[in-house]
């Protein structure tokens, strides 16, 4: 049990200071592909996925633990990770970036995080647990794309690895744009620490190595996984209102530790204030994160979960679930930030042409 | 001339939004002041305004978990 609280705090923060620290917002990433034909944080994912891989497998191929990818449950995926994307769009963050922002006194997110569990426990173990097992029915036989294939994992990991090293290799030739910085104010470590910007495909790489180290900790306390946020969340609030023990897992501590990592992160850097939303933010962060809790239950994970572990993991859930969440999020984003500024200019038009 | 823009209490991306609106408004050489407190956006606004082309004159923390950018449009 102590180790089980220790490694999976410790996972946690270093992921939440991690994120925290490299601003890894998925949501911003997704988003941006769309509204600002910015791609960046997109190839960072990606490097993630592919230092997380050729970590595991090779764990795997060591003998260290064995992974099943099992059947896909293509509906469920495709419909939960599409309506999971509407719903981080309007909490402001993806299931991990709602924790780490909660860590960094975002009250909006603390509403956006109460909604994301609530409906997580209620889709697994509550009233909708049968509209979820219903539609996990429609199975494809093999979630495995080595399986479905017939060829070896590695050659995926390969090709993956192969774009990878294309896509960072162009993006860094590309002429620098100077960023302009603020200030340095701190020296040494706590300047490399606390306040200096951090490169996307950077911070990239840790998340990777953090979720390769995430699977042997967890296997070592009984659970064969990697980093997974949704049902660890929904965990805790079944734990606390069932006082049941068998709740409490490695995932438990892992999500907690996120928003432990990065209060540390912000507090160090100055960055960590409460701050209270107004009341329209505030009821959009809870349909986000009702709807986010209700599309990552139906899908089996969120943007950490399948966008993350299991495209590293080279299932098709994986990359069909990151596939339609990035629809979710252009979706969303079309209606929130894109119409209202066509509708804006034409009614500005419209009035000029009036004059 | 300089405007400001007070976008505190405003989450990603909307500071970056406004901030984009407010730019259009303005003359050429003229400045913008974005006040904002979302973490996120000490990344998105000065990233932007460097590959707009605009010119940072300015870019402090006020206080905790508090920025100030000044952007002097192209």
């Amino acid at each position: 049990m102590l180790q089980m609280i220790l490694t999976g705090l410790l996972c946690g923060a270093l992921l939440g200071f991690v994120m925290q620290r490299g601003r890894f917002c998925l949501t911003g990433g997704f988003r941006d592909m769309y509204i600002a034909k910015d791609n960046r944080m997109f190839y960072a994912l990606l490097i993630a996925i592919a230092v997380q891989s050729v970590g595991v497998y090779t764990l795997i191929q060591f003998g260290l633990f064995e992974f099943t990818a099992g059947s896909f449950p293509w509906v469920a995926v495709i419909v939960g990770s599409y309506i999971f994307g509407i719903g981080i769009v309007l909490a402001g963050g993806c299931a991990t970036g709602t924790w780490y922002r909660a860590g960094e006194g975002l009250l909006g997110s603390w509403i956006a995080l109460f909604g994301y569990m609530f409906m997580s426990a209620v889709m697994k173990s509550g009233v909708l647990a049968p509209v979820n097992q219903s539609l996990q029915t429609t199975q494809l036989p093999s979630n495995s794309l080595a399986e479905s294939t017939g060829l070896s994992v590695w050659v995926f990991i390969i090709l993956l690895v192969a774009i990878v090293l294309f896509i960072v290799i162009r993006e860094l030739r590309k002429p620098k744009v100077m960023i302009p910085t603020m200030k340095q104010r701190k020296t040494g470590l706590a300047h490399l620490l606390f306040e200096k910007r951090w490169h996307p495909f950077f911070t990239a790489l840790l998340v990777g190595l953090i979720a390769i180290l995430a699977w042997p900790l967890s296997v070592a306390t009984g659970r064969v996984a990697g980093l997974g946020i949704t049902t660890p969340s929904a965990n805790i609030l079944q734990y606390l209102v069932t006082g049941d023990n068998t709740y409490i897992n490695w995932g438990v501590f892992l999500v907690l530790g996120i928003f432990l990592g990065s209060f540390i992160a912000a507090k160090a850097s100055g960055e960590f204030r409460f701050r209270m939303p107004d009341a329209k933010t505030g009821i959009t962060s809870f349909v986000g994160g009702i709807l986010m809790g209700f599309g990552a239950s139906l899908a089996g994970g969120c943007s950490i979960g399948n966008g993350l572990v299991m495209t590293a993991m080279m299932t098709w859930q994986g990359w069909a679930g990151l596939f339609f969440m990035i629809l979710g999020t252009w979706t969303a984003s079309y209606f929130l930030f894109v119409r209202p500024r066509k509708v804006a200019k034409a009614n500005a038009n419209a009035i000029a042409s009036t004059l | 001339m300089q405007k400001t823009l007070e976008v505190m209490g405003m989450v990603c991306p909307f500071p970056l939004i406004e901030a984009k609106n407010a730019i259009e408004e303005i003359n050429s050489g003229d400045e913008l002041v974005i006040n904002f407190d979302c973490t996120q956006a000490t990344e998105s606004i000065p990233r932007w305004a460097a590959e707009a082309g605009h010119t940072v004159t300015n870019f402090e923390q006020l206080d905790v978990a508090a920025w100030t950018i000044t952007v002097k449009k192209k």
